[in-house]
């Protein structure tokens, strides 16, 4: 009997002793697994008819075509942190693939020789594998022209690489040329985008004499233009030249089809002190929003090499693709022409100096080029209202950024 | 009979060793959740009679209005009834419509009411203003920022779990009050307009 219960005791103990220690066992949880990144592996082979640019994925990927000059964007939506692994690969279509990081998505960056290019894709799921096929506009052409050169079908891998049809190259010398040669066409005169504020029904401030921003806005404006264009050396596109109503987008896509080098948007302020005075220079700010901050976080690290890898133009095309973060490349060069035609106003207007300023402005946003938002006076006030509505006071304004704009061109041009 | 009797003694001995040992063991698994459970019991108890005694606790916040001296956001302490966040937020808001007691400024044009206020899971606070709040004649860049932020200031001041605010003008998405700052995106706070 002692020895059952002995036994029994013993039993219970070791049991009991053993419930105890289950909770703290529950509660040190095992570290979750860590998720292993996406990967994207990237093949690029070329074959007799056409490159092909083999994309596996890890897990199953959203992506979106799209083609811009000798690009070919891949974009891939809202993953953390994908990684890309690439093969090294020569090709005679594909220069080179890289994968950049915009906020809401990755791209997938493949470069071809030249724009003239067409493609095709396929994909699977599960496992994931996207198939795109580049074709040279001009490849069927050379080989047409020379089926003889055509090497054997049976290894098409090599001859691809062996035998590269001297048309293509040529072509692409040309089209090169053509390129650059149009661009310093383009670039031999700076563009300056002049934006008046408002027009419309869209009025902006109003003065207690009844002086409407929009009116201002266009005067200055149309001054600006003229004292510019009486210099030769740039050229000028006004984003409206009536009291019509013209939208914020709009007014940034007038700068970004025009190639703009400067944006000016011309406004008069408001407050509903009648007191407040005096002249302020704004660029944009980029606190507004997170993704405003890794926008900005992104083109600090990676404009220059981007800028440095795929050369000015592509820089430029990557620019419309990635639209509305425009303005996020601009900054410093925004800020520095802000700066500049604040010392302009300050020196040749005889209002009070309220310094160089950041807002979230709409239509600051999307301008793809040092741009700044000119406040010249208060409108609200009553003494600066009627000091808007001369004609020699908006003759100095216009003036006076012109000279800070005169003073940037020279901060740059200087080799 | 007597090694019986002494097998019976030892045999009650061990069983109240056992029990003994089962009730520390017990007390051991079981007695920090029942004292957990004992103050929660308190806890309620005492806030019912705090409940009992005002009916209406009451929280004090800080509301942020432009001043007419140097244009900056001052702020301005208010009392408003304790209720959710978003019930709070509202009261925020309503009170900034309401404009201060104190010298400043009351910025967010007349007659605009809060027609909602939510805020979602992760911070974002939706203010929805009726279409009043873009009517002034005082809308230059400065007379939107001070409206803006004295709106998403105060929200983000009073409330950590408000990170960001969104505003909304009859319950749709707006590009500007009146043609300059940028309404599409939500604003994080920038007390950088506040006095200090």
């Amino acid at each position: 009997m002692p020895k059952y219960i002995k036994i029994f005791l013993t039993l219970t103990l070791v049991a009991s002793l053993g419930l105890a220690s289950v909770p703290g066992c529950l509660r040190a949880e095992a570290p979750a697994g860590a998720k292993a990144a996406p990967v994207i592996k990237v093949t690029v082979e070329d074959s007799l008819e056409v490159t092909r640019v083999k994309i596996s994925g890890s897990s199953n990927l959203v992506y979106n075509l799209k083609k811009s000059s000798d690009w070919l964007i891949v974009t891939f939506r809202a993953l953390a942190g994908l990684k890309l692994e690439k093969s090294p690969f020569t090709s005679q279509v594909v220069k080179s693939v890289d994968l950049a990081k915009s906020p809401e998505a990755y791209l997938l960056i493949i470069k071809a020789v030249s724009p003239d290019f067409s493609f095709s894709h396929s994909a699977r799921k599960s496992p994931f594998e996207l198939t795109i096929d580049l074709k040279l506009k001009n490849m069927v052409a050379a080989k047409e022209a020379k089926p003889s050169e055509t090497p054997a079908k049976t290894s098409p891998l090599a001859s691809g690489q062996g035998n590269p049809p001297p048309a293509v190259n040529q072509s692409v010398d040309r089209a090169a040329q053509g390129l650059t040669s149009s661009q310093s066409e383009k670039k031999a005169f700076k563009t300056i985008v002049i934006d008046p504020g408002h027009g419309g029904i869209e009025t902006g401030a109003r003065g207690n004499y009844g002086t409407l921003e929009k009116d201002i806005t266009l005067e200055v404006a149309k001054k600006l233009k003229e004292r510019i264009e009486g210099d030769l050396k740039y050229r000028v596109v006004i984003t409206r030249e009536a009291d019509v109503v013209v939208g914020l987008e709009r007014r940034a896509a007038v700068a970004n089809n025009n190639k703009a080098d400067l944006f000016i948007s011309i406004h008069a302020n408001g407050s509903k002190r009648a007191k407040a005075r005096g002249s302020e220079t704004y660029f944009l700010s980029l606190n507004a929003t997170d993704e405003e901050s890794r926008r900005l976080a992104y083109f600090e690290n990676n404009s220059g090499e981007l800028e440095n890898r795929l050369g000015e133009q592509d820089f430029d095309d990557l620019k419309l693709i990635l639209w509305d973060m425009a303005q996020s490349a601009y900054l410093k060069q925004s800020s520095q022409l802000a700066d500049l035609v604040q010392n302009q106003l300050n020196q040749l207007l005889n209002t009070q100096n309220r310094g160089i300023k950041q807002a979230p402005f709409k239509v600051l946003t999307g301008v793809a080029c040092p741009a700044i938002l000119v406040e010249i006076a208060f409108i609200t006030n009553p003494e600066e209202e009627k000091k808007l509505q001369s004609e020699e006071f908006q003759t100095q304004v216009a003036e006076a950024i012109y000279q800070g704009l005169g003073e940037y061109f020279q901060l740059y041009e200087k080799p | 009979m007597k090694n019986n009797r002494n097998k019976k003694k030892k045999l009650r001995t061990l069983l109240i060793l056992f029990i003994v040992l089962a009730v520390i063991i017990m007390i051991f698994l079981f007695g920090s959740r029942k004292e957990k459970i004992r103050h929660e019991r308190e806890a309620g108890r005492t806030d019912q009679v705090s409940g009992e005694k005002a009916d209406l606790p009451m929280k004090q916040v800080t509301l942020f209005f432009l001043s007419d001296t140097d244009g900056l956001l001052h702020p301005e302490e208010r009392e408003i009834p304790e209720s959710d966040l978003s019930g709070e937020a509202r009261a925020v808001v309503e009170e900034l419509i309401k404009g201060p007691q104190t010298g400043l400024m009351g910025i967010i044009p007349e007659n605009t009411r809060l027609r909602q206020l939510f805020v979602t899971a992760d911070g974002l606070a939706y203010v929805d203003l009726s279409r009043q709040v873009t009517e002034a004649n005082f809308y230059g860049s400065s007379g939107e920022m001070a409206v803006v932020y004295s709106i998403v200031d105060s929200l983000a001041y009073n409330f950590k779990a408000i990170k960001k605010v969104s505003l909304l003008i009859e319950g749709n998405e707006r590009e500007t009050l009146g043609g300059h700052v940028d309404l599409s995106n939500p604003f994080q706070p920038d007390y950088s307009l506040i006095a200090r």
